[in-house]
């Protein structure tokens, strides 16, 4: 215990007294971590931002007129066994004919030349809505059965998909660049940690020398090190934890206004994870940094 | 207390900075291993705190061969035997006291145990006025007496002193050697590695010379002579 603290007092000697080596070594080291964490919050606010267009995405069906009400429900309530469909509405023939008339209040040739028909021409009409985006063709499939596809005059399926599609494609190159990003951050921060120890063990290769002339062990003389690069990830969490968590704070509104009130809740993940998230982080960056500090030892300290 | 047999060291196959030495030191003992520079001095007082090991032979340090110790156990040979060295190897930022008391620490002893050792160790080199100045406050041959006194603070059983007078004037060199004699009194086996003749012909101890990493002779009570 007694040698445990000492090891902690000879870390923070040598952290204190190369001072500006410590300083760009944490620099990069919280770099490193915040482009992981941008990372982090692009997939999230991507996969938000996906899931709000999937959540918007519907189908409409329209039967031809004439058709019963008893066909429309029927196909509802196939529709409703299949495990890809979140859900259906059915709008009868009379209440598709009063949207009609409302959405065209005020066009009198328009509600003029449905009066002329003098019967009403929409027929029932269903508004599905799938789990996901990717479910729809296999839904509009299941219609084409000839149980429905006789009746059924049009599906009107706007190009969600190619939108999904898009905004993945952007995201996945965000993402590709994101971890290229960190992959480089990284590399650096762990040849800084490796030269920050040379340097070390360059500086105090007098003192080093002497403690082993003395009598200390091997753990003795190491340790210092060790725990230096751990004290090092530490601070760089701590640091990137109080830069992330106040900038997601402030991100909140902005992403929620954007999506028109629709909740991120990147607030409540980084609430509900962010003991795990920079404890992972912390870990991470901990064992890479041991390891550099590991190899570099290896390399320059001759015990 | 020490003891070499048939030890040879080489550095390259074929130069060699021992050869065959056979060695007996009793305890208690105070030995002046002298020779010129290069004769292979060094060497042997290495192989006795472990910085090398032999290449033929065995080391014996109180029954424990040395001659292929593990890493490992380095570290506890190294508190039961003192060096001291030419060039004092004292921390620059630390004070007399800390530069002593370092040698505890790394060993792990208690701060309280510390703080009763390092004050009587000064006291025995005489620098407890001096505990709280820096190595370059302090004349060479303070310096060196704060060297004896880390060196001391295990309470080794045996104190290598490898040309502890080498960078100090008459007056120094003198009170050096007063106060290894003086630790030699307390019980310690002291092995002093000298080319200073006058030191070694005053001390009127045993004298081994080493010529080409040869033993040449070993005289009690000897002079300083090859």
């Amino acid at each position: 215990m007694v040698s445990f603290i000492r090891a902690i007092r000879f870390a923070l000697q040598n952290i204190w007294r190369n001072f500006w080596l410590s300083v760009i070594t944490v620099t990069m080291l919280v770099l490193t971590l915040l482009s992981v964490n941008l990372l982090l919050v692009m997939d999230f606010v991507t996969s938000r931002a996906t899931q709000y267009v999937e959540d918007r995405i519907e189908v409409s069906v329209y039967f031809k007129a004439g058709t019963p009400q008893e066909k429309a429900m029927n196909a509802l309530a196939y529709l409703r066994n299949l495990s890809q469909v979140r859900d259906v509405q059915s709008v009868t023939a009379d209440e598709a004919l009063i949207r009609f008339k409302d959405r065209h209040a005020g066009e009198e040739a328009i509600l003029r030349s449905v009066t002329e028909v003098g019967r009403n021409p929409f027929g029932p009409a269903l508004i599905i809505r799938a789990k996901s985006a990717a479910d729809f063709p296999f839904i509009l499939e299941a219609l084409d059965s000839p149980q429905f596809s006789q009746d059924i005059r049009e599906k009107d399926f706007s190009n969600y998909e190619q939108i999904i599609r898009r905004i993945q494609q952007t995201t996945d190159s965000i993402r590709l660049f994101g971890f290229g990003l960190c992959l480089i951050f990284l590399t650096i921060a762990t040849l800084i940690i490796f030269n920050t120890v040379r340097i070390g063990i360059f500086i105090h290769r007098e003192e080093i020398g002497i403690m082993k002339l003395v009598g200390a062990t091997d753990g003795f003389v190491r340790a210092p090190f060790l725990i230096e690069v751990i004290l090092y990830s530490i601070l760089a969490t701590v640091i990137v934890s109080a830069i992330v968590l106040p900038s997601i704070a402030a991100l909140d509104p902005k992403l929620n206004l954007f999506f028109s009130g629709y909740s991120m809740g990147i607030v409540p993940y980084f609430q509900k994870n962010g003991w795990m998230i920079f404890g992972s982080e912390l870990a991470g960056l901990t064992v890479i940094n041991l390891f550099s500090t590991y190899v570099a030892m290896r390399r320059h300290l001759r015990v | 207390m020490i003891h070499l047999k048939n030890v040879s060291k080489h550095y390259h196959p074929d130069v060699a900075a021992l050869r065959n030495v056979n060695l007996h030191i009793r305890p208690g003992e105070f030995v002046s291993i002298v020779g010129q520079s290069g004769t292979g001095k060094t060497t042997l007082a290495k192989l006795l705190f472990a910085e090398e090991t032999p290449t033929r032979g065995q080391v014996l340090i109180g029954g424990w061969d040395i001659s292929n110790i593990q890493p490992r156990d380095v570290p506890f040979l190294r508190r039961q035997i003192g060096v001291v060295f030419q060039d004092f190897k004292l921390l620059p930022r630390k004070t007399v006291f800390e530069n002593v008391a370092f040698a505890l620490e790394v060993a792990g002893v208690a701060g309280r145990r510390i703080r009763e050792v390092v004050p009587q160790v000064l006291e025995i080199v005489n620098l407890r006025d001096r505990a709280h100045r820096f190595p370059k406050q302090l004349s060479g041959g303070e310096q060196q007496r704060v060297a004896i006194a880390r060196a001391l603070v295990h309470r080794p059983k045996i104190l290598v002193a490898d040309e502890p007078t080498g960078n100090l004037d008459a007056l120094n060199t003198h009170e050096i050697i007063e106060l290894l004699k003086k630790i030699n009194e307390f019980g310690t086996t002291v092995v002093l590695v000298t080319h200073n003749r006058d030191v070694v012909n005053r001390l009127c101890k045993r004298v081994i010379a080493i010529d080409h990493g040869e033993v040449v002779s070993d005289v009690e009570e000897g002079k300083y002579r090859i």
